[in-house]
């Protein structure tokens, strides 16, 4: 053993010395939980009755008609949301990036605003805007755009409008903020150069802006696909699932798997075992499809 | 690495196992301080206080912390309580919905103290048994009436050509004639509902003797199920005969009738509190008895919705001092239930306080009728039924499936597949 092996294993040790305290905390409040969740899901009962029954659980989750419901609606939250979001979020960063614009802080604070309400807070107001005597349907029948108050709340199809509409007010600016960083980041003097050789701003924005932002959108395409698959506090809060399911996610599902009906806890775990995998099926498509080739 | 991560989870698994070890025993150990959970400010929690000053003029040395938690949130602390086999954080006493009742029983066997000879159950109405019994031990404390009554204003009524004497023993079927004339007559619908809570189907078939599932409390009873069948075609008369107000959550709920849109509502008697709300409507309201289903030969002018009973946790210090407390209260204490009608209008289940004073008293909100007189006769007549485990769980089914049957399925094919989904999904 020579010096040179003992300094290393001494540096090695004062970093596993700097790292201990995270490493245990991670593995006390992530992977054991984790690794009992995986376990929970083996097993089967009401409440603390639980006995191991294998994969009964995970054979339920194909003839769960319910279950189908919430993710067939987390889905459509997700196709229609993901890109509403995304493009909204795009267009609007590249308006406000305009250095001629006024009051620029304004509008830029104005559209991020809503991201640092509270959920819970936001979903109550949303439930008053849009329930059948609320400002949105006064407003549209004051405009005569409807003779009727829609039932925004109460009608299965309306009720998901309210829902995305709600949550695409809630996240843009979210990704709107890190558009915009990034779009600090590109020289202008591409732009410049663009424009010499005569790119409209059309061209500027498919030739230039959008690829040189690609690792950024794909960046919020899985934060926002991530959030979206988890998403609870407004369902809950605004519809509670409802009317019959028809607002119902996955998350929600869960909920009322726990503590809505006989507590099944085991069941409810591989349900959320059912999200954690969906989120990485479709995170890897995500960094096939847009990723470079080593991401 | 590896072997610190085996470590850190052996070190959690034992702290774990020796925290369910020390509560234990704790439920041996006495306490002078005792805590309860309820959820309503303006009435179980009031009447948890009444109690509490009954009891402290002869047990001074008590501490009872009521705390007032949403019911929500209750059923989620006791759930991951129990689940995770500690009882830290846990009460002594908590409010449970009937509904419900059974479902906690079922799936945490020993965390509830078995009340049998604290209380003399047959003390308590017989429908109030089933949910709070279970394996032929009593262990709550029955509480509230959830007993039915069809509220209406008498004014709007008479504008559209009826007497009271026109609501004693009608039928839905009645009901919803009346509903149409006072739309045409006044432009008021009849009532007003949320359809994700069939809380108006609940009541009429336990007012047939029947449930969503069979006596034993698991099997589901939807396919043949006849009560529920006709609950489920009247509920559609109602929505095509146009009278209903939908909401979607209780102060819309409330606000339909405060701002008079609605003529009646047919519900628990806990509502008379919001009903009295609106000061302006005072003299106008009046209590009939609840419709009866037409095609049920059992079906009575009586029925139930909601109502909930006290439970002691097992395992918390302090356990005996609680079932004292309950028993020497809402076990016994017959003035406490006039003094609960009195300051609260909560009406006990406790029979040997079903008369008295309290109960004769003329309400001027009402029109001078005695509506707790009333209330308490029709709390004897609700039929008794298993309201089971899974009562919620089926009623998001049916929730589902009502939706389809307002779109047009039959309604053999309703009730089918919601039997073949429940079979499915309920262990």
């Amino acid at each position: 053993m020579n010096t040179g092996d003992s300094l290393q294993k001494k540096n090695n040790l004062t970093g596993w010395a700097f790292i201990s305290l995270a490493v245990i905390g991670i593995v006390a409040f992530y992977f054991y939980p984790m690794l009992q969740a995986l376990l929970l899901s083996f097993k089967s009962g009401v409440g603390a009755n639980l006995e191991f029954t294998g994969l009964d659980n995970y054979k339920r989750l194909f003839i769960d008609t319910t279950f189908r419901t919430a993710v067939s609606n987390t889905f459509l939250y997700l196709i229609i949301q993901v890109p509403v979001m995304i493009i909204l979020g795009l267009f609007i960063s590249v308006l406000l990036n305009d250095s001629t614009l006024r009051f620029r802080s304004f509008f830029r604070t104005a559209i991020f605003l809503p991201c640092v309400t509270s959920l819970v807070a936001y979903s109550v107001v949303f439930k008053y805007l849009f329930s059948a005597d609320g400002m949105v349907n006064q407003f549209l029948m004051n405009l005569h755009v409807i003779a009727e108050p829609i039932q925004w709340i109460t009608d299965p199809f309306w009720a998901k409008i309210t829902i995305i509409i709600a949550v695409t007010w809630r996240w843009t600016g979210y990704n709107m903020i890190f558009y915009l960083s990034s779009l600090q980041n590109i020289d202008q003097s591409i732009y410049e150069a663009a424009r010499i050789d005569g790119a409209n701003a059309f061209t500027q924005f498919f030739k230039i802006t959008v690829p040189l932002l690609k690792p950024i959108i794909l960046f919020t395409s899985i934060t926002s696909t991530i959030g979206t698959l988890q998403i609870f506090d407004e369902i809950m809060n605004i519809t509670k699932g409802g009317p019959g399911n028809a607002t119902m996610s996955i998350s929600q599902y869960i909920y009322n798997l726990s503590f809505k009906y006989s507590p099944d806890f085991g069941y409810a775990a591989t349900v959320s075992y059912s999200i954690v995998l969906m989120i990485i099926v479709l995170s890897i498509i995500q960094f096939k499809v847009a990723g470079d080739k080593n991401g | 690495m590896w072997v610190l991560m085996l470590v850190t989870v052996l070190l959690l698994s034992a702290c774990s196992s020796g925290g369910g070890g020390n509560t234990a025993s704790e439920g041996e150990k006495a306490s002078n301080e005792i805590t309860i959970w309820a959820w309503d400010p303006s009435f179980n929690i009031a009447a948890l206080n009444t109690a509490k000053e009954a009891y402290a003029k002869d047990h001074p040395d008590l501490k009872i912390n009521i705390v007032e938690n949403a019911q929500d949130s209750i059923i989620q602390k006791l759930n991951t309580g129990l689940n995770s086999g500690t009882t830290n954080g846990l009460p002594n006493i908590v409010l449970i919905e009937d509904y419900r009742a059974q479902s906690f029983l079922n799936a945490y066997p020993d965390a509830f103290k078995d009340l049998s000879s604290i209380i003399n159950a047959s003390d308590f109405a017989d429908y109030k048994l089933g949910p709070t019994s279970f394996d032929g031990k009593q262990y709550g404390v029955p509480f509230d009436s959830g007993v039915t009554g069809f509220y209406y204003r008498t004014d709007l009524l008479e504008e559209a050509g009826y007497k009271a004497e026109d609501l004693q023993d009608i039928t839905w079927d009645d009901y919803i004639q009346i509903g149409k004339d006072v739309k045409a007559k006044t432009g008021k619908d009849s009532l007003t509902l949320d359809p994700n809570d069939l809380g108006l189907i609940r009541m009429m078939i336990q007012s047939a003797g029947k449930w969503y599932s069979a006596e034993d409390g698991k099997t589901p009873d939807l396919a043949g199920n006849e009560a529920l069948k006709e609950a489920f075609i009247t509920y559609k008369k109602m929505m095509d005969a146009n009278i209903v107000k939908l909401n979607s959550d209780w102060s819309q709920f409330v606000s339909a009738f405060n701002n008079g849109d609605v003529y009646s509502v047919p519900t628990g008697n806990w509502i008379t509190p919001s009903i009295r709300q609106e000061a302006s409507q005072s003299g106008k309201w009046a209590v009939a008895p609840l419709p009866k289903m037409a095609g049920q030969a059992n079906s009575v002018h009586a029925s139930n919705l909601g109502g909930s009973s006290f439970y002691v946790m097992n395992n918390v210090a302090g356990a005996d001092e609680a079932a004292d407390f309950l028993s020497k209260t809402f076990g016994s204490d017959e003035q406490l239930y006039q003094d609960l009608l009195n300051k609260i209008g909560a009406i006990g289940t406790y029979k040997p306080a079903a008369e008295g004073e309290a109960f004769e008293q003329a309400d001027d909100y009402f029109g001078g009728q005695k509506i707790f007189a009333d209330f308490a006769k029709w709390t004897q007549e609700i039929p008794s039924v298993n309201y089971g485990v899974n009562t919620y769980a089926i009623e998001d089914i049916l929730v589902v499936e009502m939706q389809n049957f307002l779109n047009g399925k039959a309604i053999d094919d309703v009730l089918a597949d919601a039997q073949k989904q429940a079979e499915a999904q309920l262990n």
